[in-house]
């Protein structure tokens, strides 16, 4: 080990002032709040919302003010830690650039003029827009269409747009997200499962960075167990260096090593034949198929570029591994074979008999939470959704966003849509041709953003809600996982800082100012409405029929959450969740392993087993009949091909980033404050190209300049930058100008059985400029 | 009074800064890669063209002052203003920091840098003013640490988790050649190819029993 002398040294080499007065201002310097001596101060036990994951914290507040955040040794999931983003989750609450009032539109549309308005001023607006809007609609709900990425309160949005005001068009993040994935293992095995990490004795991860995209609990799981890691990857990322083996591969070639798997362990016959016989439909059809197509390890070296010999003597290792787990992912979709990729690797852990199984994909046990009932309105006008149109499958909750844009743009859809409601969705950057976005957001009537910081997305809005953090506001109870199920609570720590409100507050208020004049929309265009009104008047039509949108918030948050969990599991239960945070059977007989890391349910107790009628469907007639593979199938048009002097351009993360949500934390700027685009050390040497150098990216359609970082860690035909950059928004002011945005030029593709978008479809030329 | 120090299963480092934004929301610590108490160092390099690429002697080390028992900092400054405190760790009287930065120049580990709003040359004192003066027992990076790989605790207590590892496992210390004795300890790694691989040559493995004569603190001053 060497210990290389770098950083402060340069700094003695000139004046001490040099330092003192060096780039920073003085506010940006004093952003960290050193925390007290006093012992006696609030600790709230709360969950983060900097990510997916929701690990579990205690705040701590001193007069006031949110001083420290620290892990939660209570949760099962989170395992007493937090990551980088999780510390850093302060500098959110304390953003200067937050949105701190109601603001309406007085520029053009992304042009950022905007002025200041009372909460009362920002609905009354939206309400006459959706008058006009409905009115010319002749009430069809489904011309607003409402957004919301990954987190807690999406059910809560859902039940305001969908039930309450009878909008069809949700769209989520899931089709640029991991669909695919969820939709191969339900439609294979009947459930999304969970997988097992730490009970594995031996992995394969196919390209899931779990050590810089970190996943609670898998990424902790890995650290901690003494499992075989092997990491198939185009990029030598982080997770790829701590593996026992790391495999580079091709792009999109992934399916072509499961196949030969496949092959490998039916030809030989290294397959779980008792679980084969019990579980498995159309085995037959299965073996056959990939027998027939002769998909051996030198077939797939020739598509992967991953040596026979390795297929051969990793696939045997899996097999003979007690408690063998190929890791599904948690990622993107990369390629328009990305489903069937996803549903391989369910096969080859079924083939190992590894469902339902200690080290596998496991179906355990929810605690199920009781649902709150609400009375909803029947809209007889409101059409259904269309995104899913021209999509084997799709997820009939958050839909597919490509083919929405495409359907609306090309004005497909069978109903125009005049409205948008946006949450905790940054439309702007988080999917692929962002001048394509603008110009569906250009389309819009109106355009409504509820969000924390002004980004990319919020400045094409008409009008902006500043909604709280989630460190301001308590949300409905959650459960988590299946293995050691557990319920959450996201506790309050502050009151919401300026004007912002919680979501159920601004629907709300929403609802209060909206019920009655959309009634009155459907009142005059509505005929099963119109019958029920001169049934039964107008007033009881309207409280029967569930026409109160703000019915499901009459209670507050604390309110409802005290009254669901009581009645459903106890006092006890409610106390451990206000004061720890948590609760699952279990957490009174919690045991330390070692050094503050915890067992959290005995051996004995966890559902890695549980009784379940269910089939391996090794056959899906659906996909057949629509002109697609029933069983996993390598296609020429898979195989991995660049141009000359073009790259394939793949994207990723740093492990101090989640998407743009984090780009304007001053925190962790501090450790990645630009991308850089990751070129083969060769190939930058032939073109001159040094770390630094400034480069031209152009794809077909768009172009960025990125600074360039030259590496042996990535393959001569590919270059990659990380997602998160290049935000245009000049009202976040540590993020904009800062490196490249992937979206800009990655192409608009994606596969039609899930209908996700393929981010690593797009090649690229690079120029030093 | 105790003798505080550190130890680090290195080996499961997965680079992910965590402890390090802990330790500046904790101690207050200004923004700026040049303002940190500690830090991660990836050593080693990945060799090889890409599709014969070795990454087998990149390690993560954890880097931060050593809590020298003969601390070359305290011996160099010139204005008596480092110390040693009751519990072992060295520390500084702020205002007696004229900035003359020789407990800089005297660091082998690099360990100080300039705290430029308070004017002093700040660098990790085991959260001492903050968690430890509050009666916690642990400090932010170790709790916060997806890895759990900081064991930290009393040298002087037997029981105490991190006597009970040293014991356990083998272990080395950084510079040993400037002796200064750090109190800072990196385990060996269970993998014996990372182990070799991640180690220099010559590096002196110690077992507790040879180390814990050498640690009893020398410079023992009150506050």
């Amino acid at each position: 080990m060497r210990v290389i002398e770098i950083s402060r040294r340069k700094f003695l080499q000139g004046s001490v002032a040099l330092s003192i007065y060096s780039s920073l201002s003085f506010s940006e310097c004093l952003v960290t709040t050193k925390t007290s001596k006093n012992k006696n101060v609030k600790k709230v036990p709360y969950l983060c919302n900097v990510c997916r994951n929701k690990c579990a914290g205690f705040a701590r507040v001193e007069e006031g003010v949110i001083t420290k955040l620290n892990p939660n040794p209570n949760f099962p999931k989170s395992k007493n830690m937090l990551c980088p983003k999780g510390n850093a989750g302060i500098q959110k609450v304390y953003d200067r650039d937050r949105l701190k009032y109601p603001l309406i539109r007085i520029g053009k549309r992304g042009e950022g003029k905007y002025k200041r308005v009372t909460w009362d001023e920002a609905y009354e607006y939206i309400k006459d827009k959706l008058v006009k809007i409905l009115d010319e609609e002749k009430d069809n709900r489904s011309t607003i269409v409402y957004c919301n990425g990954e987190g807690f309160n999406k059910d809560e949005y859902i039940k305001f747009f969908n039930g309450k005001l009878g909008s069809a068009n949700f769209l989520d993040e899931g089709s640029i997200c991991l669909n695919t994935k969820l939709g191969a293992t339900i439609l294979t095995i009947g459930d999304v499962g969970e997988m097992d990490v730490a009970g594995s004795d031996y992995m394969i991860i196919s390209g899931a960075n779990r050590y810089e995209s970190i996943v609670t609990p898998d990424s902790l799981n890995m650290i901690h167990s003494n499992q075989k890691l092997v990491v198939l990857d185009p990029r030598c990322t982080v997770t790829a260096i701590k593996a026992d083996e790391y495999l580079p591969v091709h792009p999109g070639t992934d399916l072509a090593f499961c196949l030969s798997m496949i092959y490998i362990a039916l030809k030989n016959e290294l397959y779980d034949k008792e679980y084969v016989k019990k579980y498995f439909k159309d085995f037959d059809k299965l073996k056959d198929h990939i027998l027939s197509h002769k998909y051996t390890s030198k077939w797939a070296e020739k598509k992967t570029h991953i040596p026979s010999e390795k297929i051969e003597r990793i696939t045997r290792e899996f097999f003979n591994a007690k408690n063998p787990l190929y890791y599904l992912g948690r990622r993107s979709v990369w390629s328009k074979n990305d489903f069937q990729f996803r549903r391989a690797m369910v096969l080859i852990n079924a083939l190992a008999g590894s469902i339902n199984k200690k080290g596998g994909i496991i179906f355990g046990k929810h605690i199920k939470l009781n649902p709150e009932e609400i009375n909803e309105p029947f809209y007889n006008n409101s059409q259904g959704r269309f995104d899913l149109d021209g999509i084997v499958y799709g997820s009939n909750k958050g839909g597919s966003w490509p083919n929405f844009r495409e359907k609306v743009l090309g004005k497909t859809s069978p109903y125009p849509v005049k409205a948008m409601f946006i949450r905790k969705h940054n439309l702007m950057q988080n999917m692929p041709d962002i001048k394509k976005t603008q110009k569906l957001l250009e389309m819009m009537d109106l355009i409504v953003v509820m969000d924390i910081l002004p980004c990319d997305t919020v400045l094409m809005a008409d009008v902006i809600l500043p909604e709280c953090t989630y460190l301001e506001r308590e949300d409905m109870v959650v459960s988590f996982n299946k293995l050691e199920p557990s319920l959450g609570l996201r506790n309050q720590v502050i009151k919401p800082l300026y004007e912002s409100k919680s979501i159920q507050d601004i629907l709300k208020g929403l609802g209060k100012k909206l019920s009655k004049p959309l009634f009155e929309i459907s009142a005059k265009y509505d005929i099963y409405l119109q019958k029920n009104i001169k049934k039964n008047g107008k007033n009881r039509a309207f409280k029967e029929g569930g026409y109160d949108l703000a019915e499901l918030y009459k209670n507050s948050v604390p309110q409802r959450n005290k009254r669901l969990i009581i009645s459903q599991f106890g006092k006890n239960v409610y106390d451990s969740l206000k004061n720890r945070g948590i609760w699952y059977p279990y957490i009174d007989e919690r045991k330390e392993i070692s050094n503050h890391y915890y067992e959290y349910y005995p051996e004995d107790k966890r559902y890695y087993t549980v009784k379940r009628n269910y089939k391996v469907n090794c056959y899906l007639e659906k996909l057949a009949k629509n002109g697609f593979d029933p069983i996993p199938t390598w296609r020429d048009e898979y195989d991995f091909k660049v141009p000359k002097n073009k790259f394939r351009l793949i994207t990723g993360r740093y492990v101090t980033a989640t998407q743009t949500a984090t780009a304007n934390n001053i925190m962790l700027k501090d450790f990645e404050e630009i991308n850089k685009i990751w070129i083969n050390n060769i190939v930058a040497e032939k073109l001159g190209i040094k770390e630094n150098d400034d480069i031209l990216v152009v794809s077909s359609v768009d172009k960025v300049i990125i600074k360039a970082y030259p590496t042996n860690k990535i393959a001569p035909d590919i270059v990659w930058f990380a997602h998160g950059f290049g935000i245009c928004s000049q009202d976040l002011v540590n993020a904009c100008g800062h490196g490249a945005s992937d979206n800009m030029i990655i192409e608009d593709k994606y596969e039609k059985i899930y209908g996700c978008s393929t981010m690593h479809e797009t090649n690229v030329s690079i120029r030093k400029l | 009074m105790a003798n505080y120090g550190m130890a680090f299963d290195y080996e499961l480092c997965i680079d992910c800064h965590a402890c390090e934004v802990a330790c500046k929301e904790e101690n207050g610590i200004s923004l700026g890669m040049e303002h940190r108490r500690l830090w991660i160092q990836k050593d080693g390099d990945i060799e090889g063209d890409f599709w014969n690429i070795d990454k087998s002697s990149v390690s993560f080390i954890q880097m931060q002052c050593q809590n020298c028992v003969n601390p070359p900092c305290l011996e160099a400054c010139e204005r008596k203003a480092i110390y040693i405190d009751e519990n072992a760790i060295v520390r500084i009287y702020k205002d007696k920091c004229d900035l003359l930065l020789s407990c800089m120049k005297a660091c082998p580990y690099d360990a100080r840098y300039i705290d430029d709003t308070h004017f002093f040359t700040d660098k990790c004192i085991f959260c001492a003013d903050t968690r430890l003066a509050r009666g916690e027992t642990t400090t932010a990076c170790q709790i916060t640490c997806p890895a759990k790989l900081r064991y930290f605790g009393d040298l002087n207590d037997e029981k105490s988790e991190i006597v009970q590892m040293l014991k356990k496992r083998n272990f080395f210390v950084l510079k040993e050649s400037e002796g200064t004795i750090p109190k800072l300890f990196y385990f060996i790694p269970k993998n014996k190819e990372f182990a070799q691989k991640t180690i220099e040559k010559g590096t002196k493995i110690y077992t507790w029993g040879e180390m814990k004569p050498k640690i009893k603190p020398l410079n023992l001053k009150k506050i």
